[in-house]
């Protein structure tokens, strides 16, 4: 059994919470702004007595900001919505596409499997605003520019990259002696990609799952260029509190709190997985 | 509507009877100020259909791209008005400012014709002018046919109307007779002082008359005042917009250009020059002395908030930003005073730089007939004067809007030395720039460099000959110089 000292004990534990305090500083901080009106947080020096109010809050979901020049409406609900919409049906897109095809790239080697795999990839690294115009044109006569099913295919640019390199390492982890044996009991391929394959790819595919729904919810700029004020995700809504007659300090804290809050959620909640599936994707054996 | 009330609204339009009486007039018969203020945009609907075809359009729907600004949320709060005087729809999109730009520049360098108008600032046309992303509406202004006869072209403030126009050729004067109207202007920004009256008293130290006085001023506040007060606000970001503000209108005041314009067209740098090097020097004194901690980092929002907040005693910057931070939630609402300045002791007024709003045509609209009937009524007398009157749609563009005494007492009222000040400067108030289209690249070094005098990194004369000659290399490189 290992055995440390006292002091080193407390050492350890200093710097622990050192370095908790460091990172958690900003988060903790823009919760209370988000508690507090403009007045407060903007206070000489800043004070952590303060008395809180729900304000900031209700102006979000009543969607009615009070600013110097009056009261403005703000979207901020609908922009929440777009962004959960957007990133779950675009990560279930990505999933439903991407897990076959890294399948296919992990267990069957064919004439420009890695090319095809390179060029998705390729997705991930391209500037977006590079991508963005030609792709605007093409929107404009498809008749897809300014819709979801537009802005969909478009964030697959972003999830299905991830997730098929992501899953691919990890479907080459699992010994392909495994489905061969089921294959060999007269099962079908499909039948052992569903029941053999998929279950023990669990973990790496809630972790890349998880990682492109984070990365779809970061996203800012497709939306931005591609669409309407009406299908603007949460990205772009937080900056509308930025205003010539003022930043609405409590609002964008509040508007932060209930923006991150799904991730969080999510990431807490599957952090397991993350973890576990990541480093075993990406260990070869 | 009864008969009487009707009859005396009319008269009111008609010029015959003041806003004053109006109101007593109204108040005799009963109205409610809030009725009377619906009655009376009926009554200017009714006196604009009367005179000019507004149902042309009929049914047809134009789309705009706004910026969020209480300028368009004045034009939201009256867009019932226009879609009852002309039967057309309208949608519009409205983006946050941090990113509005942004959207701008995709949908037209897209060619998009989603969006009919849009809300721009003069600068930005001297890119889409050129590339041809905008019309010039000289076309649909100067057509009877197209234009109503109550719009008056000539209200608009002279500095104003001819600095969202510009002909296209690097160093083409703004308002030239063969230049282009790119954009039509809806509000405006002068850049003067807006101070904090107690601060001041504290103290006691005297409104700043010239750049010598503001200099000692700041210094003496940061001094004196206590408590992290400092002097003076103003912009230090890497951006142009750190140059268009107070630094700008301050050095017009000297009689200093950016550019020198050859007479064969040929542009130069002009900010190396003995009077530069000088004023430079007192601008970057008074930042070190008397200016925010991290003021490279300061846009808009930051001068803004200090003054609002209590922790600065006064800007250089936009008059308009200064009326907002007199508002709303702000520690100093209704604490602030304002102020021209004229920088150059030997200069007769005020020469502010300023930043225009305006309203642009996308040379992509699908008809543009129609979204100029937007237009001429978004910037015409009547939505002006309800704007200036009813929200906060400061500063407004026409002069019958600033003679309006119902629109001076409401400022007079809330915002000691406002009406003063514009009046102070508002004839030598136009844009200073030379046009050409290396603006924004320009005055982003010219911010740089700014930013490396005031860090002591550079001299001032030496930095400033540094900038001269990569500004000029650049124009070369582009053919302008």
């Amino acid at each position: 059994m290992e055995h440390t000292s006292l002091l080193e004990r407390i050492l350890r534990g200093v710097a622990l919470t050192l370095v908790v305090i460091f990172f958690m500083f900003p988060i903790v901080w823009i919760f209370m702004m988000s508690f507090q009106t403009n007045e407060t947080i903007l206070r000489i020096p800043p004070q952590l007595i303060f008395e809180p109010t729900l304000a900031n809050y209700t102006a979000l979901i009543t969607g009615k900001l009070m600013t110097a020049a009056g009261t403005l409406d703000i979207a901020f609900m609908r922009n929440l919505w777009n962004s959960v919409f957007l990133s779950v049906t675009s990560v279930a897109v990505s999933l439903l596409l991407g897990v076959p095809a890294a399948y296919a790239f992990a267990r069957h080697k064919f004439r420009g499997s890695e090319d095809i795999a390179f060029t998705l990839l390729s997705f991930k690294f391209a500037p977006a605003l590079l991508v963005l115009l030609p792709l605007t044109l093409y929107f404009q006569k498809l008749g897809l520019a300014n819709t979801y099913i537009g802005l969909i295919w478009v964030y697959q640019l972003i999830c299905l990259p991830l997730i098929l390199w992501i899953v691919r390492g990890y479907f080459e982890d699992i010994p392909a002696d495994i489905e061969y044996a089921y294959r060999i009991g007269g099962h079908s391929w499909f039948a052992t990609f569903r029941k053999i394959a998929l279950p023990l790819a669990g973990p790496g595919i809630a972790a890349a799952g998880l990682l492109a729904f984070i990365f779809a919810w970061n996203n800012f700029v497709f939306a931005l260029v591609l669409a309407s004020a009406d299908k603007q995700p949460v990205t772009v809504g937080a900056l509308a509190f930025i205003t010539s007659s003022g930043i609405q300090y409590g609002q964008i804290s509040a508007a932060i709190v209930l923006s991150i809050t799904p991730t969080l959620a999510l990431a807490l909640y599957a952090q397991r997985y993350l973890v576990e599936g990541l480093s075993l994707g990406a260990v070869k054996g | 509507m009864h008969e009487k009330e009707k009859d005396l609204i009319d008269a009111f339009l008609r010029g015959q009877v003041d806003r004053r009486g109006l109101i007593k007039g109204l108040g005799a018969m009963g109205l409610a100020a809030g009725t009377a203020g619906t009655l009376l945009n009926l009554g200017q609907t009714r006196a604009l259909a009367a005179d000019f075809d507004w149902q042309a359009h009929k049914g047809k729907t134009i789309k705009l791209l706004l910026n969020k600004h209480p300028y368009a949320d004045a034009m939201i709060a009256d867009l019932e008005n226009f879609k009852k005087l002309t039967g057309m729809n309208v949608v519009y999109d409205v983006f946050p400012e941090d990113v509005y730009f942004d959207k701008v520049t995709a949908a037209l360098s897209a060619s998009s014709p989603e969006y009919d108008a849009f809300m721009t600032g003069a600068y930005m046309t001297w890119t889409y002018g050129p590339a041809g992303w905008v019309t010039d509406l000289n076309e649909w202004i100067k057509d009877p046919a197209k234009t109503n006869p109550n719009y008056a072209w000539d209200d608009f403030l002279p500095g104003v109307k001819n600095s969202c126009a510009w002909n296209g050729k690097p160093g083409g004067a703004l308002g030239s007779e063969d230049a282009k109207q790119w954009c039509i202007p809806w509000g405006f920004e002068q850049n003067n002082i807006t101070y904090n009256k107690a601060m001041f008293d504290k103290a006691g130290v005297a409104i700043p008359g010239n750049m010598d006085e503001m200099v000692a001023a700041a210094a003496k506040l940061t001094k004196d005042v206590g408590g992290g007060v400092y002097g003076i606000g103003v912009r230090g970001s890497r951006s142009w917009a750190t140059i268009h503000p107070g630094f700008l209108s301050a050095y017009a005041n000297f009689d200093q250009k950016d550019l020198n314009v050859s007479a064969d067209g040929k542009l130069s740098a002009a900010m190396n020059t003995a009077g530069s090097k000088a004023f430079h020097k007192q601008w970057v004194q008074m930042i070190q002395e008397s200016g925010p901690k991290d003021w490279s980092t300061y846009t808009w929002y930051q001068v803004g908030t200090d003054l609002g907040a209590g922790a600065s005693a006064m800007i250089f910057d936009a008059d308009i930003l200064g009326y907002f931070m007199n508002g709303g939630d702000n520690k100093m609402a209704g604490k602030l005073a304002f102020a021209n300045f004229k920088a150059n002791p030997a200069a007769k007024a005020a020469t502010p730089n300023i930043w225009i709003w305006s309203l642009a045509m996308s040379n992509f609209s699908k008809d543009k007939d129609a979204t100029w009937y937007f237009m001429q009524w978004a910037s015409g007398p009547e939505h002006g004067l309800f704007g200036a009157t009813k929200m906060d749609f400061v500063n407004p563009v026409r002069q019958s809007v600033w003679k309006d005494q119902g629109f001076r007492d409401k400022l007079n009222k809330s915002y000691p030395g406002y009406v003063e000040m514009f009046d102070a400067s508002a004839p030598g108030a136009s844009i200073k720039f030379t046009a050409q289209p290396l603006f924004f690249d320009l005055t982003t070094e010219w911010a740089a460099t700014l930013q490396k005098m005031v860090a002591k990194e550079v001299p001032v004369d030496e930095g400033l000959d540094k900038l001269a000659e990569s500004i000029n290399g650049q124009l070369k490189e582009a053919g302008l110089g």
